[in-house]
Order: structure tokens, then C-alpha cells, then sequence
């Protein structure tokens, strides 16, 4: 397993995710007005955590994806009982969710450009089917949410 | 510096994107320009749409592509975005994840109903089968409205009908279409659903973790706009409901989504026929229509 994580790959993982904390941190404050000294620290932890993962899943010889790895983490960290709660929690409400997927489609715009063709020939029936699918999903989890927690007396 | 071995494809779509600051700068721009205009709630018949940054980024990359204003935006920079975007992933779940954990007390309460909704994911099968079969597709529809946008699935589909059979194929389209359209229309759906099913803010929130980090990043920010008094828990829930979704949605979707969707299109497919047969009647009418006006 060793082969399939270099010093380079590690090293272009960082470079991006470099530049995706200073973009996210001018973003959060064109956007959301906050500091960009602790956005971008905010930013540098989501990161962080993201890299271990990915690191994780390569030397780990278990199949397991690094978003699953990166989700148990950042869950971990945060607990009330992790003595980096505060910290963590705090710098990281800096950086506001919305904003990375704001990046994250400005690249899937410039990614979508070359398969736009491949959308056209699906046309509006594909679109429309997964809009089906998304809505199915959406209201099929949130009407058992809802009936469950009326039962146990939550709402 | 590059070493040809089976492991370095990874490298060499990525090696150069670091380095690509154009196609960084032109992101950043977009970036600076849909946060500047920020979120915009428009007032509807009484239904407030709410419209994020995200979908102006979208529509601004595309036009960018597509009419390039900026001459250096080109085919390589499109799949150099795409090596990128896989990656960008990472600090949004970290994000997620990081909202659960502080408020793991809120989550252990709603446990049940988080674990229960998961098993609304099945909802997709009858919403969506019928209208992907009424829209003519055949075997497709199976991989279509079986999936949700998760990278897991793709592995199932594949190991289960080949790579090149109809199921997969309709997987595809559906994930390139989710992956891509799927966050700002749930984005737009969420707000609007709040206004014709008025559930509670909770289980919105526990449903916006369906689908991918991102679809879920924006569903919770839109009703966040609408309900701003819950947002802590509406995202603390959405981030559980979608890493329980990512633990247990591979093993649901082999022994429970995939069996069903194909036991209803077993029942549904010899109908569709009869239903849509008037349908393409008129359809052919307006073919000859159109062929007579050719030959006119």
C-alpha cells in the first residue's frame, strides 16, 4: 500500500488545500464580513483534518473512504469531552458552510464546461429524473423525521 | 518527476493544478462576485425562494467556459477543476462533522428519528421510477432512481451490473446531473418546501442530509435563512443524519433500494406502455407534421 502515497501527492494535497483556505477565507469575508485572520485559521483546521483522512485511507489496508475518516475526526474533535472543543469550534464557526460549496461549484462550473455536450444528449428527461429522485429523497427523510419525532414528543 | 507506476494517474491530474493560478484566480474572482451579491430571498406569491451564492458561481463558471470572456479558461483548466474538486470535499464533511460534534447532546435525543429518516431515502424509488419510466427510459431507470449521488453506490452499481450496462449508465446521469444541478435546485427546493408541507424545522434539517456534502451544506443554508432560530440544530442534525447515511447507505442500498427498484419496475414497466402509447401517438402526428413542413 506504501506505493500508493508519495511525498508529491501529499505535497499537491496541501498546495490545494492551501489555496482553497485563502480563497474560502476572502470569500467568508466579502461575504460574511469576518476577520480573515481567523477564518482563514478556521479553514487551516477543516483542512487539517481533511488531510489526515486522506493520508488515513491510503496507509490503512481496510477499504474504507477518507470522507468517512474525515467525518469521524471532525465529530471527535468537537465533542464536548475533546479538550480541543473550544478551540476547534470557535475558529471553525468562522468559516461558514455555505461558503466552501460556494467554491466547490465554481470549479464544477469550469468542470461542467467540457461535458456539457454529455448534458445536452441527456437532456431535459435526465434532468428532470434527478430532480424527481432529489425531491423523492428530500420529503420521503423528512416526513419519517417529522412522524418520529412527534412520537417521541421532541416537537 | 513523474514516476510511471499504476498509481501515479492521481499525480498527474493533479500535479499541474497547483500550479494553474489562472484558473485559481478566475475561481477566486467568481468567488468574490456571487459572495459580494450574497443571498437574495425572493418573495413569491407568499413562498420566499431562497437563491445562495452558490448558484451564481455556478451559472458564472459555465458562462465563463462557455463564451470565455477570460481566453485562458480552457478544456485542460476543466478537468484540472474537476481533479480539484474531489479534494475540496474533504473540508466540507470536516465541517459537518465538526457541527455534530458539539452538539452531540441535541443529536442523542433526536437519535431515533435521525436513524428512522434514513429509511426515507426509499422514497426516491416512488417518486422517481414512474416518471423516469414515463420519460421512456428502460433499464437505466433502475441505476437512476436507486441512487442519491454517493460515491459508495457508484461501486455497487458497477460490481453488480458491469460498467457498461443500462443500470450503470443511468446511475451516471444521475450522478453528473445530482453532482452538479443537484445543490442549487435542493437549495431552492428546501426553502420552497417549508411553505406548501409545513413540517417541522427539525426534520427539514435531518433530511438535508440525503445526498452529497454539498447538497447538504446548501439545503441547511437555505432554511437557515428561513428559520434562523434553529440553525444550530438543523445543521447539527443534517451533519449526523448524513454520516450515518455514509455508514449504514451502502448496506441499505445492496439489501434493501436495489431489490425494491427492481421489483417495481418488474410491476410498473408492462404498464407504462399502455399509459404513454396515446402519448407518442400524438407524438408521431406532430413527427409528420414537422416532415411535411420539410418537404413544404
Amino acid at each position: 500500500m506504501k506505493a500508493n502515497l508519495s511525498i508529491d501527492t501529499v505535497l499537491e494535497w496541501i498546495g490545494i488545500l492551501v489555496i482553497f483556505s485563502i480563497m474560502s477565507a476572502i470569500g467568508n469575508y466579502v461575504g460574511y464580513q469576518y476577520p480573515f485572520q481567523e477564518s482563514i485559521v478556521g479553514m487551516f483546521i477543516l483542512c487539517l483534518i481533511s488531510l489526515v483522512g486522506l493520508i488515513l485511507e491510503k496507509i490503512i489496508p481496510v477499504n474504507i473512504p477518507s470522507i468517512l475518516y474525515i467525518s469521524l475526526i471532525g465529530l471527535i474533535l468537537a465533542l464536548p469531552i475533546s479538550p480541543v472543543s473550544g478551540v476547534i469550534i470557535y475558529y471553525t464557526s468562522r468559516v461558514e458552510l455555505i461558503s466552501l460549496t460556494t467554491i466547490l461549484l465554481a470549479y464544477a462550473g469550469i468542470a461542467m464546461g467540457k461535458d456539457l455536450n454529455e448534458f445536452k444528449k441527456v437532456g431535459l428527461k435526465g434532468i428532470l429524473v434527478t430532480f424527481f429522485v432529489i425531491l423523492g429523497t428530500y420529503l420521503g427523510s423528512a416526513l419519517i423525521a417529522q412522524g418520529v419525532l412527534i412520537t417521541s414528543g421532541m416537537i | 518527476m513523474e514516476v510511471k507506476n499504476k498509481y501515479t494517474s492521481d499525480n498527474e491530474d493533479l500535479i499541474k493544478p497547483v500550479k494553474d493560478y489562472k484558473l485559481h484566480l478566475t475561481v477566486l474572482l467568481i468567488i468574490v462576485i456571487s459572495e459580494y451579491i450574497g443571498i437574495i430571498s425572493l418573495q413569491l406569491a407568499g413562498i420566499s425562494i431562497v437563491i445562495m451564492p452558490l448558484l451564481y458561481a455556478l451559472i458564472l463558471a459555465v458562462a465563463i467556459y462557455v463564451f470565455k470572456p477570460i481566453t485562458w479558461i480552457g478544456e485542460k483548466q476543466s478537468n484540472r477543476a474537476s481533479a480539484i474538486m474531489m479534494l475540496l470535499i474533504g473540508p466540507l464533511l470536516a465541517k459537518l462533522a465538526i457541527a455534530s460534534g458539539q452538539n452531540i447532546g441535541i443529536i442523542f435525543n433526536a437519535g431515533p428519528a435521525i436513524l428512522l429518516q434514513e429509511v426515507g431515502n426509499l422514497g426516491t424509488i416512488f417518486a422517481a421510477l414512474p416518471i423516469a419510466l414515463l420519460l421512456g427510459f428502460k433499464r437505466e431507470s433502475i441505476g437512476m432512481t436507486s441512487s442519491i449521488c454517493r460515491e459508495p453506490q457508484m461501486a455497487v452499481v458497477i460490481d453488480r451490473f458491469g460498467f457498461n450496462s443500462p443500470e450503470t449508465k443511468g446511475f451516471f446521469t444521475v450522478f453528473l446531473i445530482g453532482t452538479v444541478l443537484g445543490t442549487p435546485f435542493i437549495s431552492i427546493l428546501a426553502s420552497v418546501l417549508v411553505y406548501i408541507i409545513p413540517l417541522h424545522p427539525f426534520a427539514y434539517g435531518m433530511a438535508c442530509g440525503i445526498g452529497s456534502a454539498s447538497m447538504n451544506a446548501a439545503a441547511v443554508a437555505s432554511l437557515s435563512t428561513i428559520f434562523p432560530q434553529y440553525a444550530v440544530q438543523m445543521e447539527a442534525f443534517s451533519g449526523m443524519a448524513n454520516l450515518i447515511a455514509m455508514v449504514t447507505g451502502m448496506y441499505v442500498y445492496i439489501f434493501v433500494a436495489i431489490p425494491l427498484t427492481e421489483w417495481l419496475y418488474r410491476k410498473l414497466e408492462p404498464i407504462i406502455p399502455v399509459i404513454i402509447k396515446t402519448d407518442n401517438e400524438e407524438r408521431e402526428g406532430e413527427l409528420l407534421n414537422i416532415e411535411s413542413e420539410f418537404v413544404d
